[in-house]
């Protein structure tokens, strides 16, 4: 079953668009933290079954993968978790934390900096969701880990019994690093059908 | 400009790939001028085509779209038609942008598009008045 057959042209707008807002706020104040313009692509959605993620279909064709995790709990709880390939990550580690580090200093700045990374594209996302929504939203710190791509994701499937994923792709390009980054979102059946009635009453509230 | 001639009947043509967007901007504007003429766009290219057939007197523009960026298409219609007034309604709301915006004479207004958003919008169109 795939639970994107289930929204309505409308519902599919007004969650991409709320994601729209999410990422342009998060990309302002990346592009504050990076010092230079961060270029977004409009967001695109799809929901799956958590049983049908694997690599090809996140388009992460890298041997290995990092991920920022947060958990996000009220109204409607979600597991959000941002995933790049691990390549990239040290290069935007370098626009976060300055030219003029070493090699070895970026390493060590690695985590703490993908971490606040991490939470502000996710809290950037989360909150727009819960202004344009009007519900209240906690968030857990981000925790970071990294390891082989397939590991990664049988690990983040296998730590739910969610069986609904919300994938929001975003290409990021900060100056010349062309980075793609994968948000996402694992829901609850309870927590996708509140979700969606939230969405309802945006809509009819227009 | 053959609106000019009755104040009250102005032309906005609304330029957002979100139909939803389009679809709040429109009603709070219509909340306020029930006269107005509203036109919607959902990208650059078919905005362009829009204002050279229909001359809208006011224009308000998302930046990320599929397609030609909407500042790009702003630029584009600004040089065209200098007459009108464009708010760039954007959820990108990086500085750039902003400053591409004041530079071609146009308003920048952050996203998302609510009562007070569109008021921005609206005291913008209405100052040229």
């Amino acid at each position: 079953m795939n639970t994107l057959d289930q929204l309505s042209e409308l519902q599919l707008d007004a969650l991409t668009e709320i994601f729209n807002i999410g990422t342009g706020r998060a990309a302002a104040s990346l592009s504050d933290i990076v010092g230079s313009e961060v270029v977004l692509s409009v967001p695109r959605i799809q929901f799956f079954q958590s049983s049908e993620v694997n690599a090809a279909l996140l388009s992460l064709n890298s041997p290995r993968i990092g991920a920022v995790r947060q958990i996000f709990s009220g109204s409607v709880n979600t597991n959000a978790l941002l995933l790049f390939t691990e390549d990239r990550a040290l290069e935007i580690v370098r626009d976060m934390m300055g030219s003029q580090l070493s090699t070895e200093e970026l390493v060590e700045f690695e985590q703490e900096a993908l971490s606040e990374l991490g939470n502000i594209i996710l809290n950037a996302c989360m909150s727009a969701m819960s202004d344009l929504l009007h519900f209240t939203l906690h968030s857990s710190l981000p925790t970071y880990s990294t390891g082989p791509t397939e590991t990664m994701l049988r690990q983040i499937i296998a730590q739910t019994d969610q069986p609904t994923m919300l994938l929001l792709h975003i290409d990021l390009t900060i100056e010349k690093h062309q980075s793609q980054g994968q948000l996402i979102f694992i829901l609850s059946s309870s927590s996708f059908h509140e979700l969606l009635a939230h969405v309802d009453q945006f809509i009819a509230n227009i | 400009m053959e609106f000019m001639t009755q104040p009250d009947a102005r032309v906005l043509l609304i330029v957002d790939d979100s139909r939803v967007s389009r679809m709040v901007i429109r009603t709070l504007v219509l909340a306020k001028h029930p006269q107005w003429i509203i036109i919607e766009a959902a990208s650059g290219d078919e905005a362009l085509t829009i204002v050279d057939r229909d001359t809208p007197n006011y224009c308000t523009m998302d930046i990320n779209m599929p397609g030609m960026i909407g500042t790009e298409a702003a630029a584009q219609i600004l040089a065209k038609h200098p007459g009108t007034r464009v708010a760039i309604f954007s959820a990108n709301i990086q500085e750039t942008h902003q400053t591409r915006a004041a530079a071609m004479g146009a308003c920048f207004v952050a996203k998302p598009v609510t009562g007070k958003t569109v008021a921005q919008a609206l005291d913008f169109f209405e100052s040229a008045r």
